[in-house]
């Protein structure tokens, strides 16, 4: 209960002051998370600027502002769509078996064997080099993951005494995989979704990192990681913060992740 | 179980097959000539066209694709269109520096993630389960390539301990070659460690719960035996996936770190040979790492019974 | 292929992490001493980076800038570049053309000897323009010496021993030239022995100051001195010139990650390193370790303006955009002061870069506004391409968006990676890009690699009847003063028609440790690591 209390404590403020800085900065920011003002290049953390500026004179503080809204919607919507695709594959393999099971997993593994960045590149050109590109790139090369940590629970999860009663009874296939299969692959999901999260996050500073990642000069976390590079000797804070902010955003996301998993569970013990 | 193992790869050879296709579609769908970006802007069409018809390029798509499968199945892979290297030993080669790093740090964050799981699960709620699974939430919070930026920043740069740029097999100079891998597999031991130490807590609370383990404590069986005998097999399960994944992942994965790092893996492999559209190199990355995750699967999915007898190896 | 192995059977890894532990501890002993400059005394080495590896050891065939880069110390030509790009003998000591510019006699110098310690004679030379006139070669330059480009070859002989004369079908004030491009590996002359008795390429046998060693894919190449080389008599000039190959061996390291090869230079693993960003140069400057030398090149970088587009096609929509660019202003930024604006397609480092060549376009915000209005132009959205692999466009082109929506100029920057920029550029397929030319060593062939017939050749960002004409003139006149003003004229017109807007040429630096004595850039941007010298103390 301590444990729980601390955890969620802390996971919420994260996320809490996280969500406040997204929603906030799509009205407001310091400054213009765009504005280059070249005679303030490379200015380290002041009054004026919080977090400095960066190469072109732009605000780093407004700039990780807008970059929040932008790398966590990506990164939303990516856990979402995947969780979802991997969710429905994942059930219906693993509890069907049989040649269903054998056809889905061969496109899963088709799907898990191709690269990264390879996908992305082609989702990209074919949606357009967007949010919404990458966001289905993404999602196409996680929800395999999902597949598999799924048909892995179901294949131990069948052979439990209730499903087979279940069955026994009369129950049909799709309402045994909702009533008692489902809601047991909730905690292995929610463990694996909130650790997706943050590989998207890193997938996203990744394909920022080799030239393809939403757009620039629109900010993300990622996109600013990738062009702190040069100057981490010389402006080391335009590599601390964007770093730090994935890093605390994941910590966040994690300990909240945590904490609702101990609350979803049924059978969690009230110490 | 053998004929289980051949029919297991026997239904690999599909995936394989789609996986060729699909890439060999989508590398030429999206634009962008190898042809042109080695002989640069400034080039004459006519010499153009000329290295086109010699790399075959100038045939149709399904006929490009059967040339190349005729000769993959005869085991030869092609030639590089950027250096002209044999494309099979070349990956190989790659393979060793990736594999090399990867496998050890999984290996090393196994040994250490799977215990630490399984006594903070026991020893649930109480300092040491917090504070084990805060240091993991922490490790698994850092950004993997921010993370190795650093330590490279430290003690590559400001210390001067160890060397920054380029690579030694350890099979040439194991001393020297061990200097330029400790911080890459540092940094992935760092964060996988925090990754597997969830997942091995959460699966074995869920054990811990369930009767029969209610039932042995009961009867009076020493804990250590429980922990042994009943816990352990049935919570290594999920988190026998999960390794399975990380190392699937990070096979094709360590791309970044391999540019941080500079060293001459499989990933950066792969992704040079997306940018430069060098197709034999592409082509045969993906094959092999096609492969190699259907090897890994493969051997998870072997494990399963051997942990959990009551999951067939149908 | 190892296999996950559960807990309690980990014997294996365990002892793997003894020993491991123990190469740690003895690493850590030999990892101190590691950080040292490459060697003292004889065997030295010169540690240099390159961004990506060789593309082959052919000099001319299948190759990029950095192989060209090792191979120009390996292969030397009948001709070369001189220090102020004009060309100068080589191999040869003297060279005489016919009155009607269709024969050219090289005469060949005496004793000069190949790699393998042959002596140079005619012969080789024909051998090896027999060689490069064969398709199957793939000479990057045979389009310019078979008849599809500026002339057609007819025959190379070699009357006697000291002598070979080519003969050509059309003159051409470019046939030197052509000859001495360092990306077509200079024409080297090389020994009948780089190939194999079934015409497979093997090794390059040439006649320069060093010779190759060794090719570890991926990792390095390394060029070892010729101690039987023949130098020129006169001081370093360009690529001709006196040679003296100081340094024993160099070693081109493989090195793509910028960062890394900084960090590498800072912690004396690496003694040169070619190209690093103006960031870094700024931050090397301020270092006492490690010297930058700069050197305005030949290459270029502009946004190049579809005229086919709707909203572009009106000429006074792109001039609005140049007059509300202050190209001085990006020019300084992205280069960090390294270069300066040049608004014309002529390098400024070219000795015809006059003061015609020099004027360009003044930021004019009210003027473009006009422009704009007259043109009837309501803001609709203007695609810029760019790349990220290039960190000099990245940049102009983010700050010709800015400056751009200072005059109500929309412009969205779409980034691709360079293989589909390439791609689209040859197509013709965008409204407008940031782009880079790489370096040419004559103001025909950087007016050439801009202007045509789009019709026939899409990626020609000028298609202009009266460029055209000047063109095709200066590339036959041998007349310095009227190629000049052909130039000129050309420059003119060019400001009024706006297809492009050249922003400044790339400024290359070269960093090096303190060690490293008698390097100089040049404008061509071909480092020439003879006469460098490697000093003994760190």
């Amino acid at each position: 209960m301590k444990k729980l209390k601390t955890h969620t404590l802390i996971g919420g403020v994260l996320i809490g002051t996280l969500l406040i800085l997204a929603v906030v900065a799509a009205v407001w920011t310091p400054y213009s998370p765009l504005g280059i003002d070249l005679r303030s290049k490379l200015q380290a953390p002041s009054m004026a600027h919080w977090l400095g500026t960066d190469e072109f004179g732009r605000d780093v503080a407004s700039r990780a502002m807008q970059g929040a809204s932008t790398s966590c919607l990506i990164a939303l919507l990516t856990v979402a769509l995947a969780t979802a695709m991997g969710l429905v594959v994942g059930v219906v393999a693993g509890f069907m078996r049989g040649w269903t099971d054998r056809v889905l997993m061969a496109f899963n593994d088709t799907l898990l064997a191709f690269p990264g960045l390879l996908l992305a590149l082609g989702v990209m050109v074919i949606v357009g080099a967007n949010q919404w590109g990458i966001v289905l790139a993404l999602s196409l090369a996680y929800a395999p993951s999902v597949v598999r940590v799924v048909r892995g629970t179901v294949l131990s999860l069948r052979e439990r005494e209730y499903v087979e009663a279940s069955r026994m009874i009369g129950n049909s296939e799709i309402y045994t995989m909702w009533r008692h299969i489902l809601p047991n692959c909730v905690a292995p999901i929610a463990v694996l979704a909130t650790s997706m999260f943050g590989w998207v996050l890193l997938s996203e500073s990744a394909l920022s990192f080799l030239g393809l990642g939403v757009p620039p000069p629109a900010p993300t976390w990622g996109n600013m990681l990738a062009s702190a590079r040069p100057y981490m000797a010389s402006a080391v804070w335009l590599c601390l913060v964007p770093g730090l902010c994935i890093a605390l955003t994941l910590l966040g996301i994690n300990l909240l992740g945590e904490s609702l998993r101990d609350r979803l569970d049924p059978r969690t013990e009230r110490a | 179980m053998p004929l289980y193992l051949l029919r297991r790869i026997a239904m690999t050879i599909p995936t394989l097959l789609l996986v060729s296709i699909a890439v060999f579609t989508l590398m030429r769908l999206i634009p962008g000539d190898p042809v042109l970006l080695m002989l640069g802007e400034g080039a004459d069409p006519a010499q153009l066209e000329l290295m086109r018809h010699q790399m075959g390029l100038d045939q149709p798509l399904v006929t490009q694709y059967f040339v190349w499968l005729r000769h993959a199945l005869a085991g030869d892979l092609g030639v590089s269109t950027t250096n002209g290297l044999a494309v099979l030993p070349l990956i190989w080669e790659r393979f060793h520096v990736s594999a090399a790093i990867v496998l050890t740090a999984v290996a090393l964050a196994s040994l250490i993630a799977v215990p630490a799981g399984l006594i903070a699960a026991w020893r649930k709620d109480r300092p040491t389960d917090l504070a084990i699974i805060g240091a993991a939430t922490l490790m698994l919070s850092v950004p993997s390539f921010w993370l190795g930026l650093l330590l490279l920043m430290f003690f590559g740069q400001f210390l001067g301990w160890l060397p920054v740029v380029g690579y030694v097999p350890m099979s040439e100079n194991f001393s020297q070659g061990v200097l330029y891998v400790i911080l890459p597999i540092v940094t992935l031991v760092l964060v996988e460690t925090g990754v597997l130490t969830r997942m091995s807590r959460a699966s074995t609370i869920e054990i811990l719960r369930l009767e029969y383990v209610a039932h042995a404590r009961a009867k009076g069986v020493p804990e250590s035996q429980v922990l042994r005998r009943h816990v352990l097999p049935n919570a290594f399960n999920p988190t026998l996936t999960m390794i399975g994944l990380i190392l699937g992942h990070l096979l094709s994965g360590i791309a970044v770190l391999e540019t941080v790092f500079t060293l001459p893996g499989l990933g950066r492999l792969m992704i040079d040979s997306i940018f430069a559209r060098d197709y034999p190199v592409l082509q045969g990355c993906l094959l092999f790492t096609a492969c190699i995750y259907v090897v890994i699967n493969l051997i998870v999915d072997m494990c399963y019974p051997l942990f959990d007898p009551r999951v067939s190896v149908q | 292929m190892h296999v996950p192995v559960p807990p309690p059977r980990h014997t294996t890894a365990r002892s793997r992490r003894l020993l491991q532990a123990t190469a740690w501890a003895l690493g850590l002993a030999a990892g101190t001493a590691f950080s040292q400059t490459g060697g003292t005394g004889t065997g030295q080495t010169l540690r240099i980076q390159i961004n990506s590896d060789i593309r082959s050891t052919d000099p001319g065939g299948n190759r990029d800038d950095n192989t060209d880069n090792v191979l120009l110390h390996v292969g030397e030509g009948l001709v070369a570049l001189r220090e102020d790009t004009s060309i100068g003998p080589m191999l040869a000591s003297k060279v005489d053309t016919s009155a009607d510019g269709l024969t050219y006699t090289f005469t060949l110098r005496d004793g000069v000897k190949f790699q393998n310690g042959a002596t140079l004679v005619a012969d080789d030379v024909v051998w090896s323009w027999q060689r490069y006139l064969r398709p199957a070669s793939n000479w990057r330059c045979l389009p310019e010496f078979d008849g599809k480009g500026m002339t057609k070859v007819l025959s190379v002989e070699a009357p006697n021993p000291k002598t070979v004369v080519f003969k050509l079908e059309r003159a051409s004030a470019l046939f030197l030239t052509m000859m001495a491009r360092p990306d077509c590996g200079s024409a080297a002359i090389l020994h009948r022995s780089s190939v194999g008795p079934d015409g497979q390429w093997k090794e390059p046998v040439g006649t320069g100051p060093y010779k190759f060693k060794e090719w570890k894919r991926g990792q390095y190449v390394e060029l070892t001195r010729f101690d039987g080389y023949t130098s020129r008599a006169e001081p370093r000039d360009g690529l001709t010139g006196g040679k003296k190959a100081e340094v024993e061996n160099l070693r081109f390291v493989v090195i793509p990650d910028s960062a890394a090869a900084k960090a590498a230079l800072y912690s004396g693993g690496l003694d040169a390193f070619i190209s690093p960003s103006p960031a870094d140069v700024v931050e090397m400057r301020k270092r006492s370790d490690v010297v930058v030398d700069n050197t305005p090149v030949m290459s270029m970088i502009a946004l190049l303006l579809q005229t086919n587009d709707p909203v572009l096609k009106d000429v006074r929509v792109r001039r609005a955009l140049a007059l509300a660019l202050d190209t001085p202003e990006i020019a300084s930024t992205v280069t960090e002061g390294l270069s300066v604006v040049n608004n014309s397609v002529v390098p400024s480092s070219s000795p015809y870069y006059d003061a015609v060549q020099a004027t360009g376009f003044k930021r004019d915000l009210t003027a473009a506004k006009k422009l704009l209005a007259e043109a009837g132009y309501r803001g609709q959205p203007i695609r810029m391409i760019a790349n990220k692999r290039y960190e000099s466009l990245y940049s102009s082109a983010v700050l010709v968006q800015a400056m751009a929506s200072e005059a109500g100029i929309n412009i969205e920057l779409e980034v691709l990676d360079w293989a589909t920029q390439l791609d689209r550029y040859t197509k013709g397929q965008y409204q407008s890009m940031a782009f880079i030319y790489s370096a040419r060593i004559d103001p025909s062939l950087n007016y050439e690699m801009v202007s045509g017939d789009k019709a026939t050749q899409p990626r020609k960002a000028w298609d202009s009847p009266y460029a055209q004409a000047r063109l095709t003139e200066s590339m036959v006149s041998r007349d310095k003063a009227r190629r000049q003003v052909l130039f000129d004229e050309m420059h003119k017109q060019m400001l009024q028609d706006v297809p492009m807007i050249v922003l400044f040429n790339a400024s290359d630096a070269t960093a090096m440790r303190k060690s490293v004595t008698g390097f100089k850039g040049w404008a061509p941007a071909k480092p020439r690591f003879w006469n460098v010298r490697l000093d003994a103390s760190p």
